[in-house]
């Protein structure tokens, strides 16, 4: 016994030396891989989203004809040209079509044009609006986005957040008083979640609003905005209380479900049960042997919190008439303002392997079992 | 005879399940002396791990019945609130090695650090539990750098010596050893019943050790009960057990232990252990037994035979074999 004892004290010594510059460059690699991974996702989920929203050159035709529309009637609309014969007027009418068409280069094939969206939408040059114009009145896509993307993260991050966290915290103590009253109400509710958001948004705006006339039925600020930064912020939070509600009516109950049963299983391992056969206290039993290991996967959890509020809910600020992202979506694609769309989806995607790249970082960080460019055990 | 350092009169620990009530534990009395090691003895299912769960607290949901006495220093601790027993009981005068060592560590949590836990929980002081478990790793012969490590880098015998690290760091009175060698191979099997034998040679620690391997409990055991469908149907010293037991199914049990150069068939018992639900009165081993008689459809008490030995069984109903 004690020769094997000095053999393993042996074998493990060299081991560390070599250890580090190895961790380096095995951890080099693997960043390496994994971005070109992930840029390749984003290439295809980007030229996807190109193909779908012009729907596959189809938009093409649909343009041309409203351009030959438009100019048709802002030609015969013009009274210096009322004297030119009929031939004369489709004859310029023709050629001002060719010239527009030609302008938004639609006469060139549509895949070298996908191409060339594709190359734009992957460096971040999201091009002008057709039809959209930002509240300043510029027709840039970004300034568009960044626009509304204040008004979205207010909105999602205080109703995602607190639904997380809240939930969570009330899973923990479910899960201590499994099979209790409460708990048993709880379970009972998680269906209510098959519920969208925007649906309980219109009750709540017909009991508060509407009924009881003691909360707004929209928007973000009271018309016209108070002047005061206090007035202003004061009337921001009551234009949130719905929306907000809204989201977590519709939320907590399925999570609080989904978490509580997720602690139960974790709270059942063996090294639970011994944390309390080594009298440890209730709150490090927690802490240490159900938070701790299993944080990888509420980290992911979280994480997909995070990337969900960027993209807004495209009803629920509809109904609200909140000036998010998702209420610009719902706009842009029912007046197919194509780069509006793609630059919404590019942005998303950007944020999501972004996400994913750091998810793995961090994983290989909190739990021991994870190494990062799987190595062979140590 | 010293006073026992742990005492265990009448022990219930029974199950609610949908069919019915689970009799895992049942009437259970037996009593320990100082450095002294009893084995539980028995097949599968028959409540030694819900005995050993029920001495040290750690119950199911589902508990119907939890009533007995268990003393320790003239403590009953059955009547410990959860917070003293926690705080007095667990790990101080108590601990356990669990049955599987590798579901029983904390995969994110160094080793060393889990076995320090207990010593920084119970008396504080981060350092000294440091300390300490580096100085109980080596006496269960785990090399000190691998205090370091997690639980997923080390071999099952590895594991199995942490796990009884952490039972001795804080040297409580008695350590329950659930099945501590039922994982591993022969080898490595005697090498952990080396380090036991070795710790308790050593150390003042009795020990409760569970198991059905009859082969490796004789290395260690004092003492031996055996049990029955939850219930211990013969105590007795060992070296009485192993070569002369009195029940008649501590008889058929030591008859199908394997020897070498054999030349007799091994024997086994026919039918199955009874369900501990819904069970009927009268001697739990009576259907399968050989020298089954019609006293038997009554439950027989335990019997003293002298000499800290009793049986429960009809046969000896004058205190010696009918």
């Amino acid at each position: 016994m004690a020769s094997g004892v000095l053999t393993e004290k042996a074998l493990s010594r060299p081991k560390i030396g070599i250890r580090i510059p190895d961790t380096l460059a095995r951890i080099g690699k693997y960043v390496l891989y994994r971005s070109v991974a992930l840029f390749v996702t984003v290439v295809i989920g980007v030229y996807l989203t190109v193909l779908i929203v012009n729907m596959g050159g189809y938009l093409d035709t649909i343009r041309i004809a409203q351009i030959r529309e438009q100019v048709g009637a802002g030609v015969l609309g013009d009274p210096t040209l009322q004297t030119l014969p009929p031939s004369e007027l489709r004859k310029h009418i023709d050629e001002l079509v060719v010239l527009e068409v030609q302008r938004l280069r639609l006469d060139q094939p549509f895949f070298v044009r996908s191409v060339d969206y594709l190359v734009d939408a992957l460096t971040l040059n999201l091009g002008r609006a057709e039809i959209m114009t930002s509240n300043s009145g510029s027709k840039q896509v970004r300034l568009i986005l960044l626009e509304r993307i204040p008004a979205t993260l207010l909105l999602s991050a205080s109703a995602n957040l607190s639904l997380f966290f809240g939930a969570i915290f009330v899973a923990l103590f479910l899960s201590r008083r499994y099979g209790s009253w409460l708990d048993r109400i709880v379970i009972a509710m998680a269906p209510s979640s098959t519920v969208p958001a925007w649906f309980y948004g219109i009750f709540l705006i017909l009991i508060f609003a509407s009924l009881l006339h003691i909360l707004p039925f929209g928007g973000m600020v009271a018309a016209p905005p108070p002047e005061s930064t206090f007035d202003y912020t004061l009337s921001l939070l009551k234009h949130m209380i719905l929306p907000v509600s809204a989201i977590i009516l519709h939320g907590i109950f399925v999570s609080i479900y989904q978490w509580r049963t997720f602690f139960l299983i974790y709270s059942s391992e063996d090294y639970v049960d011994m944390a309390k056969a080594k009298g440890l206290t209730a709150r490090t039993i927690e802490r240490r042997y159900i938070l701790r290991p299993t944080l990888p996967p509420i980290v992911t959890s979280f994480a997909f919190t995070l990337i969900y509020l960027w993209q807004g809910a495209i009803i629920l600020e509809t109904v609200f008439a909140w000036p998010g992202v998702g209420r610009l979506l719902y706009q842009a694609i029912s007046i197919f303002d194509v780069p509006v769309i793609v630059g919404n989806v590019v942005l998303i995607a950007y944020l999501l392997v972004t996400t994913v790249f750091l998810l793995d970082i961090i994983y290989a960080l909190l739990d021991p079992r994870v190494k990062v460019g799987g190595e062979r055990r140590a | 005879m010293d006073k026992p350092i742990l005492n265990v009169e009448n022990l219930y620990l029974h199950f609610r399940a949908t069919k019915g009530i689970v009799q895992a534990v049942d009437d259970v009395s037996f009593d320990l002396q100082r450095n002294e090691a009893i084995v539980f003895l028995g097949e599968s299912g028959c409540g030694k791990t819900t005995l050993a769960k029920a001495i040290l607290r750690l119950l199911p949901r589902n508990v119907h019945k939890y009533t007995g006495k268990v003393y320790m220093d003239d403590t009953n601790l059955m009547e410990l609130d959860d917070e003293r027993f926690r705080r007095e009981v667990r790990w101080v005068k108590m601990s356990m090695v669990p049955q599987a060592a590798m579901n029983s560590l904390n995969p994110v949590i160094r080793v060393g650090d889990q076995v320090a836990e207990p010593t920084e929980a119970h008396f504080g002081l981060k350092k000294e539990a440091l300390a300490q478990a580096r100085e109980v790793f080596q006496r269960v012969g785990v090399p000190v750098d691998f205090m370091s490590r997690y639980a997923f880098e080390l071999s099952g015998g590895m594991r199995q010596r942490v796990a009884i690290a952490m039972a001795l760091v804080t040297s409580p009175d008695v350590v329950i050893l659930d099945e501590p060698t039922s994982a591993l191979d022969v080898l490595t099997q005697a090498n952990i019943m080396n380090v036991l034998k070795r710790i308790k040679k050593e150390t003042e620690t009795s020990f409760i050790l569970i198991t059905h391997d009859i082969s490796t409990s004789s290395e260690l055991a004092d003492r031996v009960a055996g049990m029955y469908a939850g219930q211990i149907i013969e105590l007795n010293d060992a070296e009485h057990f192993f070569s002369t037991p009195l029940h008649p199914y501590s008889q058929k049990l030591m008859a199908s232990v394997p020897t070498l150069h054999q030349t007799k068939k091994l024997e086994f018992i026919p039918g199955q252990p009874p369900s501990l639900i819904n069970l009927l009165p009268g001697c739990r081993f009576a259907p399968r037994c050989p020298s089954k008689f019609e006293k038997c459809a009554q439950d027989p008490p335990l019997i003293d035979m002298g000499e800290r030995r009793k049986v429960k069984c009809w046969l000896y109903a004058n205190g010696k074999e009918k």
